[in-house]
């Protein structure tokens, strides 16, 4: 099973540790083992960035703001292998 | 709203401000250290004929409150003119909605100017445009330096871990070096800000 990747560059000098924290604990209980990792890199400049599998799926500079939790989960969600039908 | 001589006393004093930080309040001394004030500056404000009072929002968390703080924080214990009150700005949102930057953005720090009476003066925000112009520009030199950090506008996170360890070191190294003009200028703003302000 391949499973995804998760990268969040945030801005720790704008103290946006808080809003990376509820990002990655909403994507920790709703994916579980299905992500390989969740990077958390500390970064500067206004910065809040989320790749999935290597793609931008959200960019404080170029979409405004911070992403909703839900459009990443279904970022991932379209990466994970489709479940068997039961 | 307007700012009362009551609502004023309830601020935070700069050394209470300080001694309630719950982070960075060692990186706000470190700053207080390398802040060398203009002497025409201390003279100026010295040479106030009443003192003004000085409003300030903060948080904190903020990057450009633990550089610039520091600065008005200095300037007021050298001349003695500047009475300064701290409030959070997340506790006081009718202040911050009144002093938004380019009338949308919470920017912080805010200074605001107030005479005796408590009739606003100015305010200045965040930090000197100058200051974010030479920072930009010299943010590009140095992604210029190394075909290795790639493009200033292109994700950090697909940059390998060594290089955005060195673009990483390399920007906390320009910002420290910017700091001296970075500390002159916000001086030269509240200066001028203030020398602006009509005699009554």
């Amino acid at each position: 099973m391949s499973a995804v990747k998760v990268k969040i560059t945030y801005c720790a000098e704008c103290g946006y540790e808080p809003q990376t924290l509820d990002l990655a604990k909403a994507l920790m209980f709703e994916f579980a083992q299905d992500l390989a990792s969740i990077e958390l890199i500390p970064w500067e400049g206004g910065t809040f960035d989320v790749s999935v599998d290597g793609e931008l799926v959200h960019s404080m500079r170029r979409e405004g703001g911070f992403p909703a939790a839900e459009s990443v989960k279904a970022a991932v969600r379209a990466r994970l292998p489709a479940s068997p039908a039961s | 709203m307007t700012m009362t001589k009551e609502r004023f006393a309830g601020g935070l004093t700069y050394d209470a401000y300080k001694e309630a930080m719950t982070r960075n309040r060692e990186r706000v001394e470190d700053n207080e250290k390398k802040v060398v004030l203009d002497p025409g500056t201390v003279r100026f404000f010295k040479g106030l004929p009443e003192p003004i009072n000085v409003v300030v929002l903060a948080e904190d968390w903020c990057g450009d409150v633990i550089a610039n703080l520091p600065v008005l924080g200095t300037l007021a214990k050298a001349v003695g003119t500047l009475e300064v009150r701290i409030f959070y700005r997340d506790q006081n949102l009718d202040l911050i909605n009144r002093w938004l930057n380019q009338g949308k953005y919470q920017s912080i720090p805010v200074f605001a100017f107030f005479d005796q009476s408590f009739r606003d003066l100015g305010h200045w925000i965040e930090r000197p445009a100058s200051v974010t112009e030479l920072r930009a520009r010299k943010r590009k030199e140095i992604f210029a330096s190394d075909p290795a950090f790639g493009s200033p506008d292109a994700p950090v996170d697909q940059l390998p871990e060594d290089v955005r360890t060195r673009l990483q070191a390399e920007l906390a190294k320009m910002r420290e070096e910017t700091t001296a003009f970075a500390n002159n200028e916000v001086q030269r703003e509240l200066r001028e800000l203030v020398a602006a302000i009509p005699a009554r």
